[in-house]
C-alpha cells in the first residue's frame, strides 16, 4: 500500500546521489529496539524497515533537507526534518505503548475506511492548486465529480451525476444541514479550514446515514496538536477576474507542561466583484466570505476531548440578467445568446442576492473502554441563518423574499470494538432534530413550508481481514424519519401533516491486493434518501427557472443499490500509476421534477413542473492515469462519463454531466537555487455536448462541446523560520466563451473568462513540515 | 510511578472536560436564544406567517374612454387568488369602429383586503417600470404614451389607441420591471431592446362593431 502512496513528486531527482542516512529506532520509555519500525521520505517515496535490532538503513540519497517519517505499530509516527550534507546516523526514539494496544492502532488509524468503496480525496497541495476557488470545484479534481452550478457564484459537487440533497456533507465530523435543497444552495463550508477533502463514490447510507446516495464529501478536520509549540499558516490571494481575493490566517499549539492538550484558531475571508465572461461583464456576481473558528481539546492514547466552534458568513450577488419573470422572458434570453443586462465592473451587490450565517458548535468525546474497545461521542448544533432578496417594487427589495432559520442537533455514540482478529469493526446510534422556521415578515408565500424533523438510526459495520491480501467489510442500518409540517393552505388554513419513513440500508465490501502495486476494491451498497420537504410541499413559481414547481404530498423515500469496482495501480516500477473506478446503480423512487402541462398566470402562461418518482439506472466510469515521462516530466489524465436513464419513461434522465478529459503536462525539479520545488503545468480540459438528454423537458438545446487551457507554476522557499510558497495560475488562458450543460444560468449567459490568481503561502511549525513533506 | 502519573493526568483531563462542557453548554444556549429573540420580534408584527403574498397583482384593468363620447369600456383580467387554484376571469369588450380611445390601467392586489392598489407603487417608480402592447386580429392599434417617468421616459399607465374597421382579436399588455428604457425603441414602445423582468404579461379578447 506504501507503494500507492508515492507522491509524483517523486518522480523527479537530481542524479549522482550516493549518500546514506542510517541508525537505529529504539523505543523512548525502556530503549528496547523497534523492530519492524518503518523509516520513510515521502518526498523521494523511500524508506526502509528496521531489523531486528532496530537497525535501519537507506541508501542513494542526495544532499538535502528531508522530511523523515517513522511509524511502528502501536507508536505514534514521528516526523522529522533531517539536513544531509554527508552520510549520517540518527537515531530514532518513538513513544511506544503497550503491546496490545497494536490492534487498537490498527482500527484507529483508519476510523472511517470504507473497504470496498471507492474513496478519492483532495489535500492541502490540492487545494492549493485550486486556490480561489468554492469546494465544488476544488472537487472536480477528482474523476467522477463535476459541478452543478447557477453562474459564477454558486457551486454545489456532484458524484457520479448525483448532487443536493443526494450528496452527504460531513464536516468536521457532522452532517453538514444548510439547506441543500436547492440548487441555488451552495455548500456553506470553508474548504479551507479542512486538511483534507474525501469523496466517497458510493452509496453510503450504512456508514453515514439517509441521503449518501452519490456519495458523501468528507471533510477532514485538522487534528489538534498535542505538544507545546506554536504552528501557524497565512494566506493571502489575489484573483484577476473579479478583481479580489482573500486571505486566511490559522494559529495552533499546545500548552507547555500538559502533552495532550492543543488549541487552534482560524478566520478566513474572500472579497471579490463582479465576474468576467470572454466578452461581457457578469452584473451582479460580486461575492463575500468571512468564516472562523476556534477549537481546543485534550487527546492522549487513553481519552480525548475536544470543542469546535466555527462560523460561516457569505454574501453574494445573482447574475442580474437572469432575473427574469416570464417564459417569454426566458425566451428572450436564450434566443438573444448574451445577457440583456450588463454594466461596467462594479463590486456591487444588489437584489438578487443572498445572505447565509451557518454556525457550527461540536463536542466531541473519546474514551477506550478497554485495550481494543473504545466509545466515541459526538455532538453538535448547527444553525444556517439564510435570506434571499430578490427585485421587488416599494422598496421591499430590501426585505427577503425568503427568510429561513434551520437549527439541528444531531447526536452520535459509536462504540469501536475488536471481536478478534478477524472481526472488529464499529456499531453506533445517531439521533437527529431538525427545525426548519420561515422568519415573517417577508411579504411573499414561503417556498417550502415549516416543519421539524426527527430520526434516529442505528447501525454496525465489522471488518474481516482474512490472510494478508483480502479484507471484507459487511454493514447494516436502520433509520427512521418522523417529519412535522405546519404549512398554509391557498385558502389560508393551517395544516399539519405529517410524514414518517422507516428506512434501511446494507454494504458489503472486499478489498484485495492484488501484489504490492495493485489494489482492487469491490462494493455493493445501499443508501437511502427520504423526500425532502420541498419535494412534498414546493407550490409555486420558480422565478429563474421561469416554471412552476409542484410538490407531491405522497412521495416515499429514494433507495438505491450501486455495485462500484475500483482498481489501483502502480506499473513499471513505478513509472505509471492508474486510477479507475466502474459503477452501476439503480434508484427506486428516484424523485425529479417532470412536466405537468402549463398554468396561465398574470404573468403569461407557465409550465407546470411536478416532482415525480421514476425508477433511474445508471452506470458510469471515471479514471486517472499519471505518467512518467522523464525525470522530470510527467504526464497526467483523468476522464468520466455518466449515463443515466428514466426507467418508466425509457428516456434519459435529466441534467447529467457530460462526459470530460483531462490531459496535463507537469514539469518538477527538486531546487533551482534558493527555491526548491518547483512546478510548472500545462492542462488541457474538454467537456463534450451532452448528447443523452431527455425529449422535450429543457428550454435550450444543451451548449456545444468546450476546450479549456491552463497553465500554472509553484515555488517554495525558506523564509525565516518558516517556509514561504508562490504560486501563479492561469485558468480558461484563451478567453474561451463557452457554456456549460450542468450550470444553471447557461440559458442566460457565458461561463467565466480568463483568470488569473496569484497565491501566497507562508507557514511556519508543523505546516511548514507538512508542506515540505509533500512538495518534493 | 507510572500508575501515579496517569491518575494525575486523568483528573486534570476531568477538570478541563467539565469546563469545557460547561462553556458548550452556555454556547448553545447563545445560539438559541439569537432565534428566540427572531420568533419574539415576528409575533410583535401581529401575523405570525406570510400566507399572503404581499406582492401579489391579481386583478389588471383597462379603462378604454372614447375620445368623443366618453363612453367608458372596461376590459379585465382577474385572478383573486394568484397563481393556482382557481383559473383567471377575462373580461373582453367591445369598441366602436374609427374612433380614439384614452386608456388607463389600474393594477390591484385583492386577495388581501382591502385590496391593494399596486398601479400607485408603480407610478411611484414609474422609471423603473414600462408597460409594452400588442395586439393580433382586428383593428385596435396601440398609438402612443400620454404620460412619462421622472426622467421624461414613457410609463404607460395612461396610452392613446385607435380603432378602425370592424372585426376582433386579443390585446396584450405587458409590464417590465426594471427594463432598459434607454434602449433602441424601447422608449417608441418597443420592446425588443426592453430587458428586465417580466411583472405582467395578459392577452384579452375585444371586438371591434
Amino acid at each position: 500500500m506504501a507503494y500507492l502512496a508515492v507522491p509524483l513528486a517523486s518522480l523527479a531527482q537530481p542524479a549522482s546521489c550516493a549518500l546514506v542516512l542510517s541508525g537505529r529506532v529504539i523505543d523512548e520509555h525502556d530503549g528496547e529496539a523497534l523492530s519492524c519500525a518503518e523509516v520513510f521520505i515521502p518526498v523521494l517515496g523511500k524508506g526502509g524497515v528496521a531489523s531486528d535490532q532496530g537497525l535501519y538503513r537507506i541508501e542513494g540519497l542526495c544532499p538535502g533537507t528531508y522530511l523523515v517519517q517513522v511509524s511502528h505499530l502501536g507508536c505514534e509516527s514521528l516526523m522529522r526534518e533531517l539536513k544531509l550534507t554527508a552520510s549520517t546516523t540518527v537515531d530514532f526514539k518513538l513513544e511506544h505503548h503497550a503491546e496490545e494496544l497494536r490492534e487498537l492502532e490498527v482500527i484507529q488509524k483508519r476510523p472511517d475506511e470504507q473497504v470496498g468503496q471507492p474513496v478519492k480525496s483532495v489535500d492541502r497541495a490540492d487545494m492549493e492548486r485550486a486556490s480561489g476557488t468554492g469546494i465544488a470545484e476544488l472537487l472536480a479534481r477528482v474523476p467522477g465529480v463535476t459541478v452543478l452550478a447557477t453562474g459564477p457564484s454558486i457551486g454545489k459537487p456532484v458524484i457520479h451525476g448525483l448532487s443536493g440533497n443526494r450528496v452527504l456533507i460531513l464536516n468536521q465530523g457532522i452532517r453538514q444541514e444548510d439547506q441543500q435543497w436547492g440548487s441555488e444552495h451552495a455548500p456553506s463550508l470553508d474548504p479551507l479550514s479542512a486538511d483534507r477533502i474525501s469523496v466517497v463514490k458510493g452509496a453510503a447510507s450504512v456508514q453515514y446515514g439517509s441521503d449518501a446516495i452519490g456519495g458523501a464529501v468528507i471533510v477532514e478536520p485538522v487534528e489538534l496538536p498535542r505538544l507545546a509549540g506554536m504552528s501557524g499558516e497565512l494566506r493571502g490571494l489575489g484573483q484577476w477576474n473579479g478583481r479580489g481575493g482573500g486571505g486566511s490566517g490559522l494559529l495552533e499549539g499546545g500548552v507547555k507542561g500538559i502533552t495532550g492538550l492543543g488549541w487552534r484558531v482560524q478566520g478566513s475571508g474572500r472579497y471579490l466583484g463582479d465576474s468576467e465572461a470572454a466578452r461581457y461583464t457578469l452584473s451582479n456576481t460580486g461575492q463575500r466570505e468571512w468564516s472562523g473558528s476556534a477549537s481546543v481539546g485534550y487527546r492522549d492514547h487513553r481519552r480525548g476531548f475536544s470543542l469546535l466552534y466555527s462560523r460561516f458568513e457569505r454574501e453574494l450577488g445573482i447574475l442580474r440578467a437572469a432575473h427574469i419573470g416570464s417564459t417569454t422572458d426566458l425566451q428572450r434570453a436564450i434566443e438573444s445568446g448574451e445577457p440583456w443586462y450588463t454594466a461596467p465592473f462594479s463590486y456591487a451587490i444588489d437584489a438578487p442576492r443572498q445572505t447565509v450565517t451557518h454556525h457550527l458548535l461540536r463536542v466531541q468525546g473519546s474514551i477506550a473502554l478497554s485495550d481494543r474497545n473504545r466509545l466515541d461521542v459526538n455532538y453538535g448544533y448547527q444553525a444556517n441563518d439564510r435570506q434571499e432578496y430578490d427585485i421587488r417594487r416599494a422598496g421591499r427589495s430590501a426585505i427577503p423574499a425568503l427568510d429561513l432559520w434551520l437549527a439541528t442537533h444531531t447526536a452520535e455514540a459509536v462504540l469501536k470494538h475488536w471481536i478478534g482478529k478477524h472481526v472488529h469493526g464499529k456499531a453506533g446510534v445517531m439521533a437527529l432534530t431538525q427545525e426548519n422556521t420561515n422568519i415573517p415578515g417577508t411579504g411573499v408565500r414561503p417556498l417550502i413550508p415549516d416543519f421539524r424533523k426527527e430520526s434516529i438510526g442505528a447501525f454496525i459495520i465489522e471488518h474481516a481481514p482474512i490472510g494478508e491480501r483480502l479484507e471484507l467489510e459487511a454493514g447494516a442500518r436502520v433509520e427512521g424519519t418522523l417529519i412535522d409540517i405546519r404549512r398554509f393552505d391557498s385558502e389560508g388554513e393551517l395544516q399539519t401533516p405529517e410524514h414518517r419513513f422507516t428506512n434501511s440500508a446494507f454494504a458489503l465490501g472486499a478489498s484485495y491486493q492484488l501484489s504490492d502495486s495493485a489494489r482492487l476494491r469491490l462494493g455493493l451498497a445501499s443508501a437511502y434518501r427520504p423526500p425532502h420537504v420541498s419535494e412534498l410541499y414546493s407550490e409555486g413559481l420558480h422565478h429563474s427557472a421561469a416554471a412552476i414547481e409542484e410538490g407531491d404530498a405522497s412521495l416515499g423515500s429514494e433507495r438505491s443499490v450501486k455495485a462500484t469496482l475500483d482498481a489501483e495501480a502502480v506499473l513499471f516500477g513505478g513509472r505509471l500509476r492508474i486510477d479507475a473506478t466502474l459503477h452501476a446503480s439503480r434508484i427506486d423512487g428516484f424523485i425529479y421534477l417532470r412536466p405537468a402541462g402549463t398554468r396561465l398566470t398574470i404573468r403569461g402562461a407557465f409550465p407546470v413542473f411536478r416532482y415525480t418518482a421514476t425508477d433511474a439506472l445508471m452506470g458510469g466510469a471515471d479514471a486517472s492515469a499519471a505518467l512518467r515521462l522523464s525525470k522530470r516530466f510527467a504526464w497526467r489524465m483523468r476522464g468520466s462519463t455518466v449515463l443515466a436513464r428514466d426507467q418508466h419513461q425509457d428516456e434519459w434522465l435529466f441534467l447529467m454531466p457530460a462526459d470530460r478529459l483531462e490531459n496535463g503536462l507537469l514539469f518538477r525539479t527538486a531546487s533551482g537555487g534558493k527555491w526548491r520545488a518547483f512546478e510548472a503545468g500545462a492542462a488541457h480540459q474538454a467537456v463534450f455536448e451532452q448528447r443523452r438528454i431527455p425529449v422535450g423537458l429543457d428550454f435550450a438545446p444543451p451548449p456545444s462541446t468546450y476546450h479549456l487551457f491552463a497553465l500554472s507554476a509553484s515555488a517554495s522557499r525558506t523564509l525565516g523560520k518558516g517556509e514561504l510558497r508562490i504560486g501563479l495560475q492561469a485558468n480558461n488562458l484563451f478567453n474561451t466563451a463557452y457554456r456549460d450543460y450542468l450550470d444553471r444560468f447557461r440559458y442566460f449567459t457565458d461561463a467565466r473568462g480568463t483568470d488569473i490568481v496569484l497565491s501566497v503561502r507562508y507557514a511556519f511549525g508543523r505546516f511548514a513540515e507538512q508542506s515540505l513533506h509533500r512538495a518534493g | 510511578m507510572n500508575l501515579n502519573f496517569h491518575n494525575n493526568q486523568s483528573r486534570l483531563t476531568m477538570t478541563i472536560n467539565s469546563k469545557l462542557l460547561t462553556l458548550s453548554l452556555l454556547a448553545v444556549f447563545a445560539l438559541s436564544a439569537c432565534k428566540k429573540d427572531k420568533e419574539e420580534d415576528d409575533h410583535d408584527h401581529g401575523h405570525g406567517h406570510d400566507h399572503n403574498e404581499e406582492e401579489l397583482i391579481t386583478t389588471v384593468r383597462a379603462s378604454f374612454t372614447h375620445s368623443v363620447t366618453n363612453d367608458v369600456v372596461e376590459f379585465s383580467w382577474v385572478d383573486t387568488d394568484g397563481d393556482g387554484g382557481n383559473a383567471p376571469v377575462i373580461t373582453g369588450g367591445d369598441l366602436q369602429a374609427g374612433s380614439t380611445y384614452a386608456v388607463s390601467l389600474l393594477l390591484l392586489n385583492e386577495s388581501v383586503s382591502p385590496a391593494d392598489t399596486v398601479s400607485n407603487e408603480v407610478a411611484d417608480e414609474a422609471a423603473e417600470h414600462q408597460f409594452f402592447f400588442s395586439t393580433t386580429g382586428g383593428s385596435l392599434t396601440w398609438g402612443s404614451y400620454a404620460d412619462a417617468d421622472p426622467n421624461g421616459l414613457p410609463l404607460g399607465l395612461a396610452t392613446v389607441w385607435s380603432t378602425a374597421a370592424a372585426g376582433s382579436g386579443n390585446l396584450t399588455i405587458i409590464l417590465r420591471h426594471e427594463p432598459n428604457k434607454g434602449a433602441a425603441g424601447v422608449s417608441a414602445g418597443d420592446i425588443t431592446n426592453a430587458g428586465g423582468a417580466t411583472d405582467i404579461e395578459v392577452a384579452i379578447p375585444y371586438t371591434v362593431l
